[in-house]
Parts: C-alpha cells; sequence; structure tokens
C-alpha cells in the first residue's frame, strides 16, 4: 500500500504468486510472518518487532464482547440512546 | 455534542440519490462494536462524475451547508481540501475522497460490507481491518483508544472466524 504496487508489481518484485497475494490481501489466509518480511523487503521496508508488556482489560473486553453480540442496528440505537443522555 | 444527530435521515438522503459511498469514521467503528459516541458521519463518495451529481442532490436535499457560510461547490471542494466538513438538517456530514492510509473508494469498497440499521437501510460499512488501517494512519493521540477497541474487535472476529489459516 504504502510503497503503492500493484499485485502484479508485487508478484514480480517479491516472487510470489499473484493469485496467493490477492488472498492475502482479502484475508482469506494470512503469510506467515517470514513471508510478511519478504514481502515488506521487496517493498523497500521491514518490519521492526519490539516487545512490549500486553495487559488485559476484562472490563474493556466485556464491553467489546457485549457490543459483538448487539446486531449492527441495535449498536447505532445504543450511541444515539446514549449521545442523548 | 451537536443538538442535532440524525444518521438515518443522512443515509436514507444518500439512498434515495443512489450516491455510491461507504461509511467510515466513529459511526463505521460504532456499527462494528466500539463504544464511542459520535455527532456526525463520515462518507468516502465514489468521486466518478455522476456520483457526485448524485452527492449533490442529495446535499441539497439534506440542505447541507458549509459551517463558514461559504458556497458549497462539491468538486472544487472536494479537490481544494482532503475533508470537506458539512452541517445538514440530519446533522454533521463530512465528505473524505481519500482517507488516510486508503486510496479512497476503489480501496475501500473491496472489503466494505452493507449492514441492517433498519428502515430498509444496509449501507455500506469500511470493514473493520480498514478503519485500523485508517486510525493507524492518522496517528492521533484522540484514537489510540479507538484503536484499541478496534484491534480487539478484529483479535475477536478473528478468532470467531476459526476458517482463517496462517500458512506456513
Amino acid at each position: 500500500m504504502r510503497a503503492g504496487l500493484s499485485q502484479v508489481e508485487l508478484s514480480q518484485r517479491s516472487g510470489k504468486d499473484r493469485a496467493q497475494i490477492a488472498r492475502w490481501e482479502r484475508d482469506v489466509v494470512q503469510p506467515s510472518l517470514e513471508t510478511l518480511r519478504e514481502l515488506l523487503h521487496a517493498c523497500g521496508f521491514d518490519l521492526e518487532m519490539t516487545l512490549v508488556p500486553y495487559e488485559t482489560d476484562t472490563r474493556h473486553d466485556a464491553r467489546v464482547q457485549k457490543a459483538l453480540e448487539r446486531t449492527p442496528q441495535e449498536r447505532l440505537r445504543a450511541m444515539l440512546k446514549a449521545r442523548g443522555r | 455534542m451537536a443538538d442535532v444527530f440524525d444518521p438515518i435521515a443522512i443515509l436514507q438522503a444518500l439512498e434515495r440519490q443512489r450516491v455510491t459511498y461507504i461509511v467510515i469514521g466513529a459511526l463505521g467503528r460504532v456499527i462494528h462494536g466500539s463504544d464511542e459516541l459520535t455527532d456526525g458521519i463520515d462518507i468516502v463518495p465514489s468521486t466518478r462524475e455522476e456520483n457526485l451529481r448524485r452527492l449533490g442532490l442529495a446535499l441539497d436535499d439534506l440542505n447541507a451547508r458549509r459551517p463558514n457560510g461559504k458556497a458549497l461547490v462539491l468538486e472544487r471542494d472536494l479537490n481544494a481540501q482532503p475533508m470537506l466538513e458539512l452541517e445538514t438538517d440530519g446533522g454533521e456530514l463530512k465528505i473524505v475522497a481519500e482517507p488516510a492510509g486508503t486510496r479512497g473508494y476503489d480501496d475501500l469498497r473491496r472489503r466494505a460490507a452493507r449492514e441492517p440499521l433498519g428502515h430498509g437501510l444496509r449501507p455500506p460499512i469500511a470493514s473493520v481491518d480498514d478503519h485500523a488501517r485508517m486510525l493507524a494512519a492518522l496517528d492521533r493521540e484522540q484514537d489510540r483508544e479507538p484503536l484499541i477497541t478496534i484491534r480487539r474487535l478484529i483479535e475477536l472476529e478473528h478468532q470467531l472466524h476459526r476458517g482463517l489459516s496462517i500458512e506456513r
């Protein structure tokens, strides 16, 4: 995306099959970390990985989980109701 | 918060004029499950000439005006600024031709999905992944919380769709 390459161009640069690149883009499957780095290198980028603390926020998770149980219509209605308070 | 916000009225006006667009921003994130509050609706229209004509008709129906009182000339204004902020009878409406981190309508269209919102409306909403992409590209302090929520939504959605596989 940031490199401004088409699937064909990325395919030529990385040596990966264009159809496979399309599947990655559509999120049908995900590339392995190793493949992702190869793709990024072909685009002139690299992936810097840093270890950071990961804390789960159980209250936040509960809110997200609750929202996911609602339909899109219910989520919109709930927001409008909360906004009116 | 602004007094009036009627997203249904805005979306109905767009649908009536058969405008091609995608909902993004806080309202899009709310529809995906984010617990934000918002005063307005952000859309990415197709910038094809006929679509901009239809969008202009919908904006007329909504009595859209620029907050600074200047006359609205849709195509010129959209070219001149990255985001066109309008006041309408249904509340705030932002029109963005090319949101941060994306290539605009044609880029977002591929992963957008129509979501039922009642009143016979099923507007196309940008995917949750694209919402994360846009927030990350904006890189604003105010978007930190929504981005955490959106990323958690992505994780939970991926857990639900167990068919998704990691390649070796």
